[in-house]
């Protein structure tokens, strides 16, 4: 009864978080006038779940050599990366408006060595399981046990090198290696059961031989629940295939694919703030 | 006939020694085991060394994480696959983050491509390397120079792309030299010279050497550099042989556009510009044969480098 509480209280606190990045994503967006709005609302609450509670990290140390790593491979999220960053610590918030901006630490895309605790360089679709494979073997050979977490899109799929990774990351015995996909249904050119042929995604990856999970991707003790999960799967990588919403939280956001890249004005921003509770 | 040794085990040699000392530094093959002879190697570091099969895209950007996490991979496998199939890994994995990566890349030129034809022979290797930022491109001349770009190589903060050739290489230093890397070699000075040769990669210096002797013995001196790093290249030294000399020829196994002669061009026209012949690829693609005899159909025998050095001659004015 105990434990369930705390428990609770975790969820609660995490929701908590996922709103704030939510808020940080629309807010920084609007600021800096460029960014992809949608794309990083779906992956708020897996970003909380990981940057809040499940990974070893040390703002005050973010190099240090057996601490977690993340790579988000759908690079164009990054604000929703980057509010954790801040708000877990590692640069100050008054960063986040200047996403985007001349000579800001916060690229366009996540650049390594501008942004304190980033881990890795993304944006070009489809190397995030790549970068993430070689990050495992790293800690193998210098004898660390980090984990490494790979957050990818669904339609980033139909790339050709997330299924090299995944061949390598069997033969390899990845067991710290896990991908949590961001299954929103969405692509920048329209639904993925119409653009590039990817669906159905969970046979393909057990086909591979992928430790493979499907999970409410906005459920919080789901998110927690299989990324426990996935952490004593020893031998072999996971997967978490987490459904999701595509600008979950801002109504009128939400499965209208026009928020793939778009600027939400002053007037879209307060709406949007709002529903996000205010 | 030249004695051969192979650039391919010269580089495997040079690895393992660094491996010994330094357990930072993996490798990372692309089914390239067997094309490296490194099969020895995998046996005597078998928790660094991985193979990721037929997916240089995966191998250059596993290393790239790797990279990232501490370690100092080296990528060996063919000089294309590498530059062209995983050019954007490169690019953006490796050469954007500046990290320590070493690429190996076999059968660099006409001559590298074992009779293999235009699929196995890479011809513009050089030129996309050196329009990285970030990435330092270097293009042995034989074994002994392949020993040394990849030790030195490893001393290096970032990126470093070496061009190696088929394993069937001819010898041109039986005597170690004196490698610096980022410096041109002087081969051979003959001051004043009436024109200077700019060489790079396996099989030309020789050439060049030849041709040279050939010319002397008809009255005209020559030098002969050794452009062993492309990038960053040893500018000094380039312009101060092209103000002596006021004319050039480049000799190179790999299309004239991107490679060394346009490197040298560029030196040439922002320093001192002189009348320059590329001797190359003209913007063409080879075909299968053995490696000298390509080397002369293609316009890089010993009587082309003597024409172009007569040429060049007379429109220096």
């Amino acid at each position: 009864m105990k434990e369930c509480q705390i428990k609770k209280e975790i969820i609660g606190a995490l929701e908590s978080h996922a709103r704030q990045i939510r808020k940080d994503v629309v807010t920084m967006i609007h600021q800096s006038g460029d960014g992809h709005p949608s794309p990083a609302l779906s992956i708020a609450d897996i970003i909380a779940a990981l940057y809040f509670h499940v990974l070893n990290i040390d703002p005050q140390n973010p190099e240090k050599p057996d601490r977690d790593r993340v790579v988000l491979s759908k690079g164009h999220a990054c604000t929703a990366l980057y509010s954790a960053l801040a708000r877990r610590g590692f640069f100050p918030l008054s960063e986040l408006p200047k996403f985007r901006s001349l000579h800001s630490i916060l690229q366009g895309h996540p650049y390594q060595r501008k942004t304190p605790g980033l881990d890795a360089t993304t944006g070009s679709l489809g190397h995030g399981v790549s970068l993430g494979l070689g990050m495992v073997l790293a800690g193998r050979v210098q004898g660390y046990s980090y984990f490494t977490y790979v957050i990818i899109g669904d339609g980033e799929q139909e790339e050709g090198l997330i299924w090299e990774a995944a061949m390598a990351a069997v033969k390899y015995r990845a067991g710290r290696l896990i991908v949590l996909a961001d299954c929103n249904g969405l692509q920048s050119g329209g639904k993925i059961e119409e653009v590039g042929g990817i669906v159905p995604i969970q046979p393909k990856w057990e086909a591979f031989g992928w430790h493979c999970q499907t999970i409410d991707g906005h459920n919080m003790e789901a998110i927690l629940s299989a990324l426990l999960q996935a952490q004593q799967v020893e031998e072999t990588p996971s997967i978490i295939l987490a459904r999701t919403i595509k600008g979950k939280g801002v109504p009128f956001m939400e499965n209208n694919n026009e928020w793939h890249k778009k600027v939400p004005t002053k007037e879209e921003l307060e709406l949007a703030l709002s529903a996000l509770g205010g | 006939m030249n004695t051969l040794q192979s650039t391919r085990v010269a580089a495997i040699e040079a690895i393992d020694s660094l491996m010994e000392k330094d357990p930072r530094i993996a490798m990372v093959f692309a089914d390239s085991v067997k094309v490296f002879r490194a099969a020895e190697l995998v046996k005597k570091y078998p928790d660094r060394c991985f193979d990721v099969g037929i997916a240089e895209q995966n191998a250059v950007t596993v290393a790239a994480g790797m990279a990232s996490s501490g370690l100092k991979p080296i990528v060996a496998t063919y000089a294309g696959f590498l530059t062209m199939r995983a050019c954007e890994q490169i690019r953006t994995f490796v050469a954007y983050p500046r990290l320590p990566v070493i690429f190996l890349g076999a059968n660099g030129g006409i001559a590298g491509g074992e009779r293999e034809g235009v699929t196995h022979q890479f011809i513009e290797d050089l030129g996309i390397a050196r329009t990285l930022p970030s990435m330092s491109v270097v293009s042995p001349a034989d074994a002994y120079e392949t020993h040394q770009a990849v030790l030195n190589a490893a001393k290096q903060d970032g990126p470093v792309y070496i061009r190696i050739g088929s394993g069937r290489d001819p010898v041109f230093f039986e005597q170690p030299y004196s490698f610096e890397w980022g410096k041109a070699h002087i081969v051979l000075e003959q001051n004043p010279e009436d024109v200077v040769i700019f060489a790079t990669g396996g099989f030309l210096l020789h050439r060049c050497w030849q041709a040279i002797e050939r010319l002397n013995t008809e009255g005209f001196r020559v030098s002969l550099l050794n452009i062993h790093t492309l990038k960053p290249l040893d500018a000094d030294t380039v312009g101060k042989f092209l103000k002596r000399a006021g004319a050039a020829v480049t000799v190179e196994d790999h299309t004239v556009i991107g490679g060394l002669g346009s490197a040298i061009a560029e030196a040439a026209s922002e320093q001192f510009p002189v009348p320059l012949i590329r001797l190359g690829l003209q913007d063409t693609f080879a075909e299968s044969g053995e490696a000298e005899a390509l080397l002369d159909a293609y316009g890089m025998g010993v009587p082309d480098i003597c024409d172009a050095v007569k040429k060049v001659l007379q429109r220096k004015g």
